[in-house]
């Protein structure tokens, strides 16, 4: 395994209470696999990410528990400045919002480039040409003028490529990509996906792509963790959940994806809100919003059952999910 | 004063209570759609939550009610000051000039041989009176012609940026000398005069950006759209969301107006003896800062603690009012 | 940014002629501008006549505006009370002023942004709380308390330094009364500096520039600090005129020769062309500080500058 996170626990001390963002989350990814992280906001897949990668903010946030291998070695347990140096050489992150997640008063060069000047001790004019070619990779047409520019000066496709191509530049072992085209176009998010995932394929890297919409996931990933409430509910292979879920959330969310071939009827949503992370419920966290729920799901919190060898669900009633 | 953004543009934008109010603004929406109360109430409803919300912060907050009481503990002793000093603070003696703190006069004599502790207290008649009644002045003069021009936009609202940028390029403290040097009338109604001449661009800058913040937010669209007039548009759906960042920047101005009256006194242009003012007795305590140092510091102290505590009351309002912060 | 500069500066001209002819306004039409010119005694009826004629007062003011705007702009800033011309009174006080408000600037700067950071930087920590207290205090002292007490202590008990100032006026001298100019500027210097570094903190870029493995060092410098300054900046920059213009009560506390002790002095005696004269030079630093700050901003800012 390329990166394995194992009983991960994280909460934020906030002045109204702790809020228990991250539950007891394990998923693991090999190199050149690609794993997506499923769940609504709220749901503590972007906080596991940032547990993983190391920019947590602490304080408010506070990791309680749990080991994060990464290449064989608990990076938990790393000095910060043993973390720093892996952050963008061995492991790095791409954010959902370019606009913002890119310096504003820096040109698109400087910031590329600026991960040779640190990591790779380049000079500024060599790192300037690699950040042409970073470029030229992610197929920003006129690199080489556009150096220059400023994140504003981009498009929202484009922005979304240069910061593809700053995750990119050292050629890590894995990516993180949080919600990396929900800022996007659809038509244009399709491109981004696609320049991503060819990506990875040839430099063989691990992915994890966090998201809340399935419709991205199915054709890129190879394994989908659903989470809910801090918690992993339901991880398989992508094609066994598309077939079948396990769990009634992951039921709930493929039923609210708008199809074709029901035009004119009414959408499904799951009903009810995301839980209060302060007062997360007993028993099953989803158990309020639960078409199944019977009284052990309010009493008795499920763990993950092994549904297959590849697959479990923390459903009590995985069995009657998966069969009805 | 308190940071000004030069460009009106930029005021838009809002440093501080501008961009704050924009965030109230939203949230107010957002508590006013959770009731689903009945047609009408609305409106009200929405002010009134941001309103207790920042009322209910308020309470627990300890600098909120330390300045609280020192502004309360002031506003008595302008309106009777003889309830904790007796004598008048025009009494002098000379033979007690620069005299240390003796029976009646905890605080000393000055070089005048007047009671530093009766001055002091009577000192703060002249310096509330002025805060309070310039605030006022200046509020409501800026609020209208900025709320006006930021409504109507237009011809009105260049004209006004124009004039505003006209006062912001002269100096406060100089204009008050050139103005005020020629006046003869020695009470404070020329000072505050002079101070809602030259202070209303402040409020008028934040009332034109908070009422072109509220005039976007999809309720008074919506409120247009469905043929509302202008006028209850403004006091109904507007001016509650606006009058937020127009008060806490008038708290904290009123603190400055009472500085500005001390300078202004201590320049020997604002009020001349024989008015009591802490600017008027600073100034005469100066000259014998060596002998008597106790005549400087305590009306000194007196009015540093009455600028802090409204400084600090509209500091902690701003808080309140500003749920980015919570 | 050429299109910019020139409409910057377009933008300048009304409120440049605005603002004079307020103050010449304010000068002329309410005080009594032949008042000072008999010496101490009031001027008898003839005499007054004469010379209102003689200094065009019997024109209508806007003439008398025109006028005098004319002889600025060739040089001619008219005569002061003691017959100096007000041009010469500017050569001697302008320096002095000038090197007071750069050594004000400087405190601005090196002490003002550096706690502004520290603090920005430990939000909510004991350093924080306590010079956001100072900050507080120092806000709401006036500066001629700040002034009068610091000569007290410094001066008066301590000895430290010369109460008053020498008429020359040199750096060194100057180092108590600029800090003294600088204090309230000082204090929104440090806020507004840690409200814009801590709310950066936070920022989607810094924490791209934390996920991108950068140091903390180069974290602070390139990414938070270069950002957070701009607000600073332009405060700074804009705080200039109102230094020179609010010099006037530090240079009475230290008896220093400047443009506030130059115009405390052709106020109360009264001399209309100095007056107007220091008032319309202030105002015209104002703008092009204010211009000048408008595009640093524009440098600092491309966002700004390709609008």
């Amino acid at each position: 395994m390329l990166l394995e996170v194992r009983d991960l626990h994280v909460e934020f001390r906030t002045r109204d209470g702790v809020a228990k963002a991250v539950n007891g989350v394990s998923y693991g990814v090999d190199a050149g696999e690609t794993l997506a992280v499923l769940g609504e906001s709220g749901s503590g897949k972007s906080v596991t990410a940032q547990a993983v990668m190391g920019i947590l903010d602490m304080p408010p946030g506070r990791i309680t528990g749990g080991e994060v291998f990464f290449q064989g070695k608990d990076v938990l347990k790393l000095k910060e400045e043993e973390r720093r140096r892996l952050r963008g050489y061995g492991m790095a992150m791409i954010f959902q919002d370019a606009l913002s997640a890119l310096n504003p008063v820096l040109s698109v060069g400087d910031q590329l480039g600026e991960m040779f000047v640190v990591h790779r001790r380049m000079s500024k004019k060599d790192a300037r040409a690699k950040a042409v070619e970073l470029m030229d990779r992610v197929r920003i047409p006129g690199a080489a003028e556009r150096v220059r520019d400023y994140p504003h000066q981009f498009s929202g496709g484009m922005r979304q490529r240069i910061m593809i191509a700053m995750a990119l530049a050292l050629e890590p072992a894995l990516i993180i990509a949080d919600e990396p085209t929900t800022a996007l176009d659809v038509t244009v998010q399709a491109q981004v996906m696609d320049l991503l995932a060819e990506l990875q394929r040839e430099y063989h890297m691990g992915l994890i792509l966090i998201t809340h919409d399935l419709g991205v996931v199915a054709d890129v990933a190879d394994r989908i963790a659903v989470m809910y409430a801090g918690k992993i509910v339901e991880s398989a292979p992508v094609h066994d959940i598309y077939k079948s879920p396990a769990h009634p959330y992951t039921r709930g969310l493929l039923d609210s994806i708008p199809r074709l071939d029901q035009k004119g009827q009414e959408l499904y949503a799951i009903k009810g809100l995301p839980p209060n992370l302060m007062n997360i419920p007993p028993g099953c966290a989803f158990h309020p919003r639960c078409p199944m729920a019977q009284d052990v799901c309010r009493t008795d919190v499920p763990p993950l059952y092994e549904v297959s060898e590849e697959r479990g669900s923390a459903c009590h009633f995985w069995r009657e999910c998966l069969h009805g | 004063m308190p940071e000004q953004p030069y460009e009106p543009d930029r005021a838009i934008a809002g440093t501080g209570a501008g961009g704050a109010m924009d965030l109230a603004a939203s949230e107010a929406q957002t508590l006013e759609k959770t009731p689903g109360g009945p047609e009408g109430t609305g409106p009200q409803a929405k002010p009134r939550s941001l309103w207790s919300d920042a009322w209910r912060d308020l309470r627990r907050n300890p600098v909120f009610l330390v300045s609280a009481l020192v502004i309360l503990f002031l506003v008595f002793i302008s309106l009777w000051p003889s309830a904790i000093a007796s004598g008048s603070p025009l009494k002098c003696d000379l033979s007690k000039a620069q005299d240390g703190p003796g029976p009646g006069a905890p605080f000393g004599y000055d070089g005048q041989g007047c009671n530093v502790y009766t001055r002091t207290v009577y000192g703060a008649r002249t310096s509330v009176t002025v805060g309070v009644c310039a605030t006022l002045g200046v509020a409501l003069l800026g609020s209208v012609l900025g709320g006006l021009a930021g409504f109507f936009g237009g011809v009105w609202d260049s004209l006004l940026s124009r004039t505003t940028d006209i006062f912001f390029a002269i100096p406060v403290v100089l204009g008050g000398l050139v103005l005020l040097s020629v006046v003869t009338s020695n009470t404070v109604w020329p000072v505050i005069g002079f101070m809602v001449l030259l202070g209303w661009p402040q409020i008028s800058r934040i009332a034109r950006g908070s009422v072109i913040t509220a005039r976007q937010n999809d309720y008074v669209q919506a409120a247009r759209a469905l043929g509302a007039s202008n006028s209850r548009i403004l006091l109904r759906h507007i001016a509650p969301n606006a009058v937020a960042p127009v008060i806490v920047v008038a708290t904290i101005a009123l603190g400055t107006y009472i500085a500005l009256e001390a300078t202004l006194s201590y320049l020997g242009v604002g009020l001349k003896p024989p008015s009591v003012s802490w600017g008027i007795d600073i100034s005469a305590a100066s000259p014998y800062i060596r002998n008597a140092p106790h005549a400087l510091l305590w009306p000194s102290g007196a009015l540093a603690v009455t600028v802090l505590a409204f400084i600090m009351l509209g500091d902690a309002v701003r808080d309140a009012l500003d749920p980015k912060l919570r | 940014m050429g299109r910019y500069v020139v409409r910057r500066l377009l933008q300048m001209i009304p409120v440049f002629i605005g603002a004079t002819l307020l103050i010449f306004l304010m000068v002329n039409v309410m005080g009594d501008p032949i008042a000072g010119l008999c010496g101490e005694r009031a001027c008898d009826p003839a005499t007054a006549a004469q010379l209102e004629k003689e200094f065009g007062l019997d024109k209508p003011v806007w003439q008398q505006y025109l006028t005098y705007m004319g002889n600025v702009f060739t040089g001619d800033f008219g005569t002061a009370f003691n017959g100096q011309p007000v041009t010469e009174l500017m050569a001697t006080a302008f320096p002095v002023t000038i090197r007071l408000t750069v050594v004000a600037i400087l405190f601005e700067i090196v002490i003002g942004i550096t706690l502004g950071v520290v603090t920005g930087l430990r939000r909510g920590r004991p350093v924080d709380t306590g010079v956001l207290l100072t900050t507080l205090v120092v806000i709401s002292v006036p500066t001629f308390v700040t002034g009068l007490l610091l000569q007290l202590l410094l001066g008066v008990q301590w000895g430290w330094i010369k109460p008053s100032v020498s008429p020359d006026a040199a750096f060194g001298e100057l180092i108590v009364p600029g800090l003294v100019l600088a204090s309230v500027s000082l204090a929104y210097v440090t806020r507004l500096t840690r409200t814009s570094i801590a709310e950066n903190r936070r920022s989607d870029y810094v924490r791209t520039a934390i996920a991108k493995g950068l140091p903390r060092g180069r974290v602070i410098t390139r990414h938070l600090l270069r950002n957070s300054l701009i607000p600073v900046v332009t405060f700074i920059g804009a705080d200039i005129g109102a230094l020179m213009g609010g010099a006037i009560v530090t240079e009475r506390i230290f008896n220093i020769h400047g443009v506030g002790y130059q115009l405390y002095q052709g106020i109360v005696r009264q001399n209309t062309q100095t007056v107007v004269g220091f008032v319309t030079v202030l105002v015209l630093v104002f703008l092009v500080a204010n211009l000048l700050v408008d595009l640093l901003y524009a440098v600092l800012d491309p966002r700004i500058r390709y609008a």
